[in-house]
């Protein structure tokens, strides 16, 4: 069905560069971020791997090598280099692979307005901005290094959950609202984070 | 054959380099035969222009038409010019873009054209060197840079007529230049304190990769900046007969003293001096290092938290080594606050005042080359990119730090019953409300069918190129209707400004300028060319026969005028396509919008991946 632009070959699969005159391609519908970086498609990942693919495609990719070439294959030099950037982006943080995940099985859980009834959630996360902003007030700065500290071991708490929902094959019909809350949970402590961070520079200054 | 160039367009020197025949980058003689030119450029009365060293020995005679430090000014509105930059010029603050008044008041010139000035004699000074024109060239900008100050330098570089193949940050160019220098691997900060901005850069070495990890800075903080302080203090402690408010002749002449007894400071351990100033005035300066080190040292300072805030933001605690660049660098108390800072003694083995053209000149000749297979430059975008909502606050849509090119797209609806516009307010920054970040661009998506609030959904996706430079477009999802907009920073030229000003520079029309339109105008029907014929695959049967006939008349017609040398014949064919096909346009878009109806999704008749774009996509004809 597809043919390459410039030798008009035919070609099984969507590729970087075509297998016959060697001409950069564009990106193909079927191409994800997964199959981009020649990765499967799970939330479990070798990060240095991930690394390596992204370098070696962006070595043969990235605009820098078509800075001369005809504007076509400017054009897809850019295309190609910039879903490269973005799929290199979005696995390699684990929130956004799952939230990536979720989306490729139909659920878009960072769409607008959608949010997820979480009541459980609602009395930890006041509790947790109340020890902020109180270390915020005193200017303590310990104590939000140690908020910062907790945030982040409740982050790695979720993903080692989440990673434990994607294990199951069922997950994409039965458990993606689990993930979903997680997803949004890990986004607050996220933020928890940053603002700990923000007001702990703030005070060294 | 053309030799491709590297240029390090500074706020106080700017230098052109190139890589020579042993594969080596050097610096070339700019100004005379020294490779610094100053980034002064002088307008005379009657129209005469100096550019360099003889601008500034101008100076003191006529400070108001003698600008320096524009770089402070390029891609400013007149609002935000701050009060500390104004200094002595005279501003017309009438457009949207910053101009001052020169050349005794009768000319306005935007830092564009000044910027442009001081690249027409650094291409000048490379012809000469080399012996030919200049091909393509790399330009330098700091990291910390934004949308409006990228497009404000590739302007200038347009209107210098250079072949711009590429915008490089200083930092990341400074790396390159030690990286393949050095051979080093591991992970580097490039501490850059300029003239007038300071950059920082955490980057990844490893096998000939150049990752950046993140970046920070201050547009606003550089030697100029100590040079003012110092000057305050000479003026108030030392200045014979007194003044409270000594003229601009005055004051040049203090900051130009000022900066010479830094220099001179950063080798002695004190001065003594008495400097003769304009109107008969004169400086006494009796100054030891201490003393000026406790004058700077607050905005030595300052440079403190965008350091912490990119070792942070890169993930790491510490680095393997600090790079340093900007000619503020050799002020020892700079490399002592450095030492400090990262816990390791500085990389000084390069020049800091020639490292990042070197940088530059490498990366010229390898895109110059196609590439080069041993070396790839993977820099980041350094403020986040975002939209205005409603109530004023910013939704980031691309986050800082993004590796180039990056692309991201977010999805919007309307907000009350019937409503058929969207003003699209484009942001740059980290604050949380728009007023507080800086405003890119403004423009409204029109034509949203009429539907309870809620409903439409409308898709503005982001695409940065590998400049680091923005394009917006904007579509409504639910029926396909798509505008892609050229986003024209607020405070940057327009295609026709530019245009114009390209006919206006006599050295322009004598050089090549039509050799540049044509290849211009030779990209932009390539475009056309090629959309139209993907777009005959799919709808073909859309026209009749004696329609289709007549299109591939006129295509054959522009392929024809784009091998000639005519730029005007071929814009001319475009436009005859241009009428040729819009029947076929219309057409399309009916069909696509029944297609929609029927349930079908958007995207599979989309031209183009709503989360990719490109500059030539969205390059419109210029009439």
């Amino acid at each position: 069905m597809l043919h390459c632009w410039s030798c008009k070959i035919q070609e099984e699969e969507p590729t970087p560069f075509c297998p016959s005159c060697r001409k950069i391609q564009p990106v193909g519908r079927t191409e994800d971020y997964f199959s981009l970086l020649g990765l499967p498609r799970q939330f479990g990942l070798d990060g240095q791997e991930l690394d390596r693919r992204f370098r070696e495609l962006s070595r043969t990719l990235h605009p820098d090598r078509y800075a001369r070439a005809e504007a076509r294959e400017r054009r897809l030099s850019l295309e190609r280099a910039t879903r490269l950037n973005d799929a290199h982006r979005y696995l390699r943080d684990w929130r956004l692979r799952a939230a990536y995940l979720l989306k490729l099985a139909g659920t878009d859980v960072f769409a607008e307005g959608k949010t997820f009834a979480d009541p459980d959630f609602l009395e930890e996360q006041l509790e947790w901005r109340e020890a902020l902003a109180l270390a915020q007030a005193d200017g303590d700065a310990a104590g939000l290094a140690r908020i910062a500290e907790r945030a982040r071991a409740r982050l790695a708490e979720l993903e080692g959950e989440v990673a434990g929902l994607f294990d199951d094959p069922e997950w994409f019909s039965e458990l993606v609202i689990e993930i979903a809350r997680r997803l949004s949970r890990a986004r607050y402590y996220e933020n928890i984070v940053a603002d700990a961070e923000r007001a702990g520079a703030a005070r060294r200054v | 054959m053309p030799r491709a160039i590297g240029i390090d367009l500074g706020t106080t020197n700017s230098l052109v380099a190139h890589v020579d025949e042993r594969n080596r980058p050097a610096v070339l003689p700019a100004d005379e035969g020294r490779p610094l030119l100053p980034s002064v450029v002088w307008y005379g009365p009657a129209g005469e222009l100096e550019v360099g060293a003889a601008a500034r020995r101008k100076a003191p005679e006529r400070p108001v038409d003698t600008v320096l430090s524009v770089k402070r000014f390029m891609g400013r509105g007149p609002g935000d010019v701050r009060p500390e930059d104004r200094g002595i010029y005279q501003f017309d603050e009438s457009g949207a873009v910053v101009k001052l008044r020169v050349g005794g008041g009768a000319r306005a010139v935007t830092p564009i054209e000044v910027s442009a000035e001081i690249l027409r004699v650094l291409k000048r000074r490379a012809g000469e060197a080399l012996g030919d024109v200049p091909g393509g060239c790399v330009i330098t900008v700091p990291a910390y840079f934004d949308d409006s100050q990228r497009q404000a330098t590739k302007d200038a570089g347009r209107l210098a007529g250079l072949d711009v193949l590429r915008l490089l940050n200083e930092p990341t160019a400074a790396a390159l230049a030690y990286g393949l220098d050095k051979q080093v691997q591991g992970t580097f900060a490039v501490y850059d304190l300029g003239g007038g901005t300071f950059d920082v850069s955490i980057l990844r070495l490893d096998q000939g990769v150049f990752e950046v990890l993140s970046t920070g800075g201050d547009t606003h903080l550089g030697g100029d900046d100590f040079d003012r302080v110092l000057a305050r203090r000479l003026i108030d402690r030392g200045l014979t007969p007194r003044a409270a408010a000594p003229s601009p002749a005055v004051l040049r002449g203090a900051v130009a003293a000022a900066q010479r007894i830094r220099e001179t400071l950063s080798a002695e351990p004190a001065v003594e001096a008495s400097v003769e100033l304009p109107e008969a005035y004169r400086l006494d300066v009796r100054l030891t290092r201490a003393e000026l080190e406790e004058l700077i040292l607050p905005v030595v300072e300052r440079t403190t938290e965008p350091c912490r805030a990119a070792l942070r933001d890169a993930g790491v605690a510490r680095v393997d080594g600090v790079v340093l660049v900007g000619g503020a660098t050799r002020t020892p108390l700079v490399r002592r606050h450095v030492r400090a800072l990262f816990g390791l003694e500085p990389l000084t083995d390069l020049d800091p005042d020639t490292v990042v053209a070197l940088g530059a000149a490498v990366q010229a000749d390898a895109l110059d080359r196609g590439g080069r297979e041993d070396v790839l430059l993977l820099d980041v975008i350094p403020l986040s990119l975002g939209v205005e909502m409603m109530g004023g606050v910013v939704e980031k849509i691309v986050l800082r730090n993004s590796t180039i090119p990056a692309s991201a797209t977010q999805q919007f609806t309307t907000y009350a019953d019937g409503q058929t516009g969207m003003v699209i307010h484009v942001v740059q920054g980290e604050r949380e409300l728009a007023r507080d970040c800086r405003s890119l661009a403004r423009f409204t998506l029109k034509g949203i069918p009429p539907m309870p609030a809620g409903i439409a959904r409308v898709e503005i996706a982001y695409a940065v190129d590998a400049d680091g430079i923005l394009q917006v477009s904007a579509r409504e999802l639910t029926t396909g209707i798509e505008q892609r907009i050229q986003v024209k920073p607020t405070y940057g030229l327009t295609e026709d400004e530019v245009e114009k000003m390209l006919v206006e520079s006599i050295e322009h029309a004598e050089e090549d300028v039509s050799e540049r339109f044509l290849r211009e105008w030779r990209v932009e029907g390539d475009r056309i060319l090629s959309s139209l014929e993907t777009a005959f695959q799919v709808d073909g049967d859309l026209l009749s026969p004696a329609e289709l006939g007549q299109v591939e008349e006129r295509m054959a017609g522009l392929r024809t005028a784009m091998a000639g040398t005519d730029y005007l014949a071929v814009k001319a064919w475009i436009e005859s396509v241009d009428a040729a096909t819009k029947v076929f346009a219309e057409r399309r878009m009916d069909k696509h919008i029944r297609k929609a109806m029927a349930g079908h999704r958007v995207d599979e008749f989309a031209d183009h991946p709503p989360a990719t774009g490109s500059r030539d996509d969205e390059h419109e004809p210029g009439a």
